[in-house]
């Protein structure tokens, strides 16, 4: 019997610092978590009052500055400034603008990437680790000297209009259009989009290739229901966050876009600064956000799905 | 006959065709280079139609290397492989007549079992009715019916290894490829599964290839062994002959237990020499008392194997190992040893058996 309550008094010596751990733990995690509430989540509240028109307290000085202010008559606000912003048909027009530019340049960014991904899976060469590499140089270049350069080079008296002019061809001026846009946005998100997905594809086990080839399987039967299926969740996550990337962009859209319709992003600093509108260039920032909220559901979906596919959950 | 004819009929359909008819499978002059490197070296290989041959070597033999190639992964630098007769090897892995299993099983983990196991047909363009049929047919095979809906990662190893096992099956391809197919089972799952894979492929009359490095595996499964070293065949036998016959050291060394010594064997004596004369442990004889062509020996250290004992003795012409059952001898004990048996060999070869020149 004497062994018994030694034995239990061992687990609990060896118990007590872990229990004793976690209120460090908290404790250690405490600094950036106030940060975080402190410089970010506590100005997110305080300007979503403000889009709602509650204007008093720390939002005087902001809403008696900015013009066509909507204050709210009751504590708990107006959607005035909401019903504004949305039946403006100029912002409606960037709106649409914002989700086409987005929507275009993830496709062709996935779609650049995928194919640069599954070139070095199934034909790994000199010519395929070459491209993967190319596709990552837009990373260390500043998005705003890489902006200048798509103007540049598109502009009417740029560098493609002046080659084809040699032979007497009129080529169109794309600097300051929305192709310039996602030109520029395809380049600054392509490179983490391949990083993701080529590490995705490259985490699949050849034999798993092999096995299909084996069952009958041609190249395109390969890439449709074993590679991009294994691969769903690096692509998913590519997806997110080009889309995210694009959607709250500014650099690429105020360089090489046109004065309107263009992205909100621009759009939001010309309300803001330009017709020091502050309220409904905030209206804005919460209407992307939540549309990028919309996204990132399918990003923690996504997770969810690899957690579970994986017997975690 | 139809696969799902072949699961329900009860006679075997091993080895229907008339002797000397149709080959399963006929390897001439493969050859492959690697880096510099003559991985398999002008290898010549023929498996009878519904024959079980296992492709049994120390690792880097290029038993793999062959199985990929005979599988279309990789493509020989010379020679040809016939499945029925028919030329295959400038087809792509997808065109050959030829169904594999994989070492790690390879199953998607995106699909069921039943999605897994459907696959090749679906990519035939079979109908639903049709995938469903053989799919349940093969399944109630590989006793997994119950797993139908599951996902890979949900199944235990042995279970995965049976839908791998499945998969292939449903194709009804002329020729079944094994790629170590039980390595990463425990050794208690090992063996009922290879029973399970010899009885599936006795019923369903497959002319199957197996690369293993495990002997006991390649013993109790196959028709025939090709014991390959070195990117050649060295023995291309039954387990039996090849256990009591080896043709060359390497085979007698690789496979079973044996006595390497250098010298030969005269009246039961271990004289030196040239040759090399192996001894199977079973053929040394161990006793208390003199015999007809007994030496005196000591037993110098007795090793527990279960169900016998493994026993070091010192003779004054060379140490010998025996395999004993019932009670042992404890070390330091003196008796008496006998050679029953030897193997001789010249330049690697084997010259003479149990004393008898060949």
């Amino acid at each position: 019997m004497t062994l018994a309550p030694t034995r239990g008094s061992k687990r609990r010596a060896i118990a007590t610092p872990a229990v004793a751990r976690r209120p460090l733990g908290f404790f250690l995690a405490l600094p950036p978590i106030i940060l975080i509430l402190l410089f970010v989540g506590f100005p997110i509240v305080l300007a979503f009052a403000f889009s709602i028109g509650l204007t008093g307290g720390l939002n005087h000085v902001i809403a008696s500055i900015g013009l066509n202010v909507h204050e709210a008559e009751n504590w708990w606000g107006t959607p005035a400034a909401y019903i504004e912003v949305l039946s403006n048909s100029r912002i409606l027009r960037d709106l649409s603008v914002t989700v086409g530019v987005t929507a275009l340049s993830t496709v062709i960014v996935i779609f650049l990437a995928l194919g640069i991904g599954l070139f070095l899976k199934l034909r790994d060469g000199r010519m395929a680790r070459l491209l993967s590499g190319l596709a990552i140089i837009p990373l260390f270049i500043p998005v705003v000297i890489a902006s200048w350069a798509i103007v540049t080079f598109y502009s009417g008296d740029g560098f493609v209009r002046s080659v084809f002019a040699q032979f007497g061809v009129e080529a169109p001026v794309w600097a300051f259009t929305m192709v310039a846009v996602v030109i520029g946005s395809v380049w600054t998100s392509l490179p983490f989009a391949v990083l993701m997905i080529t590490s995705g594809l490259q985490a699949i086990p050849n034999a798993m290739i092999e096995a299909a080839r084996d069952a009958g399987a041609g190249f395109l039967r390969i890439v449709v229901s074993i590679l991009i299926p294994m691969a769903f969740v690096p692509i998913l996550i590519a997806v997110t966050f080009t889309a995210i990337g694009v959607v709250g962009s500014f650099t690429v859209p105020y360089f090489t876009g046109p004065n309107a319709p263009n992205m909100l992003g621009v759009s939001m600093s010309n309300y803001f600064s330009a017709f020091n509108q502050p309220q409904q260039s905030v209206v804005m920032a919460f209407i992307v956000f939540v549309i990028a909220s919309g996204i990132a559901a399918a990003y923690v979906w996504a997770n969810f799905r690899s957690a579970k596919d994986q017997g975690k959950v | 006959m139809t696969l799902i004819e072949k699961i329900h009929s009860t006679t075997p359909t091993h080895r229907e065709t008339d002797a000397g008819g149709s080959r399963g499978l006929r390897v001439r002059g493969l050859h492959k280079v690697l880096g510099g490197r003559t991985i398999i070296d002008n290898l010549d290989l023929t498996v009878q139609d519904g024959e079980l041959v296992s492709l049994l070597g120390p690792s880097g033999c290029g038993k793999t290397t062959t199985l990929r190639m005979i599988a279309g992964f990789l493509a020989p630098d010379a020679g040809s492989i016939q499945v029925h007769d028919r030329e295959v090897s400038a087809l792509g892995a997808e065109k050959r007549p030829s169904a594999m299993v994989f070492q790690n099983y390879a199953l998607w983990p995106h699909m069921t079992v039943v999605k897994n196991v459907g696959f090749p047909l679906k990519l035939r363009r079979l109908g639903k009715k049709e995938i469903e049929q053989r799919v349940d047919a093969v399944l109630a095979l590989v006793n997994l019916l119950h797993h139908k809906h599951s996902r890979p990662a949900r199944i235990s190893g042995g279970e995965q290894q049976r839908v791998a096992l499945a998969r292939a099956l449903v194709q009804e391809p002329e020729l079944l490829l094994l790629d170590e197919p039980l390595s990463n089972l425990d050794a208690k799952l090992r063996v009922k599964v290879r029973e399970d894979i010899r009885e599936i492929q006795q019923r369903l009359g497959i002319t199957t290839l197996i690369v293993t490095h495990d002997q006991e595996e390649a013993m109790s499964m196959s028709d025939r062994i090709a014991v390959m070293n070195a990117g050649k065949i060295e023995q291309f036998s039954r387990p039996a002959e090849l256990y009591s016959r080896p043709e060359t050291e390497f085979v007698a060394t690789f496979i079973g237990s044996l006595n390497r010594i250098e010298g030969s064997l005269v009246n039961g004596a271990v004289v030196p020499g040239d040759d090399v004369i192996g001894i199977r442990p079973e053929d040394v004889v161990f006793t208390l008392h003199a015999s007809f062509d007994a030496r005196p020996a000591v037993v110098e250290r007795v090793v527990p194997h279960g169900h016998f004992h493994e026993i070091y003795l010192k003779r004054d012409d060379a140490t010998l190992r025996a395999f004993a059952s019932g009670l042992p001898p404890a070390p330091g004990d003196r008796g008496h040893a006998a050679i029953q048996n030897a193997l001789t060999f010249r330049q690697g070869r084997l010259v003479t058996t149990g004393g008898v020149a060949l």
